[in-house]
């Protein structure tokens, strides 16, 4: 069984036995005594409820903080459930259990609270590591699978913002050096992990406001607003040396991973930019 | 007889070609499902296995689609050369200098690029090679395009040592990954041109490589010739056919009989290849002409009298149903600083 399927048991099961506690402890209410706007509204509450939890558990990789939210949720569905049975059987007021199960509500929102409360530090951490990758805007585009950068489409629209603005902006292209070899002789795996390697020195190295991309294949792109071009041409040569300086290793043996670049002014349009610059990094 | 292979017919070792695919998109979390859909093979590929074109061709539309990411051709192309078809790839690897190599791949065409055929032209200082459907699949061409072109770079790169400054032609719109033609191939690219095509200066062609060897690669070859050929796809056959014949005004009828089967099973045949007699005539009649236009700066008069029309204006309304362009703006394109083939309406270049 998978784990939806484990889930959605779970709640169902939950639910189901609620049911069977209520019709084993109480009495049916006639039916011309239900209050229907009650029982729709407190049951729509529930499963909705139960939706979200599913939600919650299918999206997010197990944690605190999935536990947290699927918790306070289904003991939203659970108190909301018990409320909407309340309406269709007679149970003796003093019944402590039946009030402790209705409490699940305002205790599910607290859990759910408590939740939300270490998401957002959870979200800051990733945004602080992603602030590189993105910078300013994120849609929902899937990033480069190897790396975890944006792409090329990517560099492109974020050129387009920049060719509208006034402050000066430098463009970097960077290569690897013989990277055909690596890919020949070690085989694509290792070849993607060098890349990997790269991705991570060069993000290690950049300003928060800078952005790289993986342009395609072994070619990335940083785009540095608020440098001029021979201020990018000083911190490109920079990243080239933290490259070099690197020690990465293939199979038993250390394979030196050195970068070339090209280096222009980040105005103008982005296709002819970028096939300029190509041609440059082309003639290296 | 011509001898020729219909894409149905078990034609391609499976631990080839198809297995390299098939890694590959296994390499990147596809399941075999959805890789091995509607391809009729099965997990594990026996070391013997034949597989047919289509196939192949089906293997590598799953991967394609499946993958969904604008590299994978290129990636695949990496892979692809020299491949490892013992005596041909061997000949491959062994080229002292690109116009071996060239020559070589030309010759196994048929085994070491059995989906698209290369050919190979040089002319006042040009190297010119283009690539012509071998296997009748119109829809993946453009991928299939990427991945040769990709493939033959690496190799020319990997053996030589070197970035050749290749220019590259493509018969087809700027694509929106355009970025990947230019780090894979080159920053030299051009789209909607008439032709498929590499060219390189010819002073790179007799250069020889760091690791030449004359000797080996005389062995090499005489060892691939040795081997029993294989025969081509239906498309490339009938392209050479028609390239060689193209001055006697071929027709179905004589062509079906130079193939050895009827008209009515040739036509079948080209329609299961997606692709008809009169399209391919065309398709190498324009060829022809643009060849003409460029090497021999010969005009509509000419051209017209070596393809047999009865006279210019003749020639210039069927050129201009074959591509879309009277020659006039051809002819200018390649006078002009354009060089070659490109197409002016719309758009050229990057």
């Amino acid at each position: 069984m998978n784990v939806v399927a484990r889930h959605l048991v779970l709640l169902a099961g939950l639910l189901v036995s609620f049911a069977l506690l209520f019709v084993g402890a109480g009495a049916v209410i006639p039916l011309a005594e239900w209050d229907l706007v009650d029982i729709a509204s407190e049951g729509g509450t529930a499963l909705l409820a139960a939706l979200w939890c599913m939600i919650v558990l299918c999206s997010r990789p197990d944690g605190r903080v999935t536990r947290l939210l699927a918790g306070g949720l289904a003991c939203i569905m659970l108190g909301s459930w018990a409320d909407c049975l309340d309406e269709a059987f007679d149970i003796d007021k003093s019944a402590l259990w039946d009030n402790a199960l209705e409490a699940l509500l305002p205790f599910g929102m607290l859990v759910l609270t408590a939740g939300m409360h270490y998401w957002r530090h959870e979200q800051a951490n990733l945004s602080e590591h992603m602030r590189k990758r993105e910078r300013l805007f994120r849609s929902h585009r899937p990033f480069d699978r190897i790396t975890q950068l944006a792409d090329a489409a990517y560099l492109r629209a974020q050129l387009q913002r920049e060719s509208r603005n006034d402050q000066p902006c430098a463009l970097v292209l960077f290569d690897i050096d013989h990277f055909h070899r690596i890919n020949r002789e070690y085989g694509h795996a290792e070849g993607d992990r060098a890349l990997q390697a790269v991705a991570h020195m060069l993000l290690l190295n950049l300003r928060n406001d800078d952005l790289l991309c993986r342009y395609a294949g072994d070619r990335f792109a940083v785009l540095m607003p608020g440098l001029t071009q021979p201020q990018g041409e000083a911190a490109a040569r920079h990243l080239c040396q933290m490259v070099g300086a690197m020690r990465h290793h293939a199979g038993s043996g250390r394979v030196a991973l050195t970068l070339r670049h090209g280096c222009a002014d980040a105005h103008g349009a982005p296709d002819a930019l970028l096939a300029d610059l190509c041609r440059q990094m082309d003639a290296v | 007889m011509i001898a020729w292979q219909a894409a149905g017919e078990a034609s391609i070792p499976a631990r080839l070609q198809p297995a390299l695919a098939l890694e590959y998109g296994r390499a990147h979390d596809l399941p075999d499902a959805a890789l091995l859909r509607d391809t009729g093979l099965t997990g594990s590929l026996a070391a013997d296995e034949m597989i047919s074109v289509s196939q192949y061709l089906q293997l590598l539309a799953n991967t394609l689609r499946g993958l969904d990411s604008p590299d994978t051709s290129f990636m695949l192309g990496q892979l692809m050369l020299p491949g490892h078809d013992g005596a041909a790839s061997h000949a491959l690897v062994q080229a002292p200098n690109l116009r071996v190599l060239l020559e070589t791949l030309c010759r196994f065409h048929a085994r070491l690029t059995p989906l698209l055929r290369p050919r190979f032209e040089t002319w006042d200082g040009v190297a010119l090679l283009y690539w012509v459907d071998a296997c009748g699949a119109p829809g993946l061409r453009p991928a299939l395009v990427e991945m040769h072109m990709t493939a033959l770079v690496a190799l020319c790169r990997w053996l030589g040592g070197e970035r050749l400054p290749w220019r590259f032609c493509f018969n087809r719109g700027a694509p929106r990954h355009i970025e990947q033609h230019q780090v894979h191939l080159g920053a030299d690219v051009r789209f909607g041109c008439q032709l498929d095509a590499m060219l390189v200066d010819a002073d790179w062609l007799d250069r020889p490589w760091p690791r030449a060897s004359e000797m080996a690669a005389r062995l090499a070859l005489q060892a691939a010739e040795a081997e029993p050929a294989r025969a081509p796809g239906l498309p490339a056959a009938l392209y050479d056919y028609l390239l060689a014949q193209v001055r006697e005004s071929p027709t179905l009828e004589r062509t079906a009989a130079d193939f050895g089967v009827s008209p009515a099973t040739f036509k079948r045949q080209l329609l299961r290849h997606h692709t008809h007699f009169q399209g391919e005539l065309d398709q190498v009649r324009t060829h022809v002409a643009l060849w003409l236009f460029q090497v021999r700066r010969a005009d509509n008069e000419e051209v017209a009298r070596y393809l047999g029309f009865h006279d210019a204006a003749n020639f210039r309304r069927s050129f201009k149903r074959w591509t879309g362009l009277t020659p006039g703006p051809i002819r200018a394109a390649i006078d002009g600083e354009l060089g070659w083939l490109t197409r002016l309406s719309g758009a050229a270049g990057a």
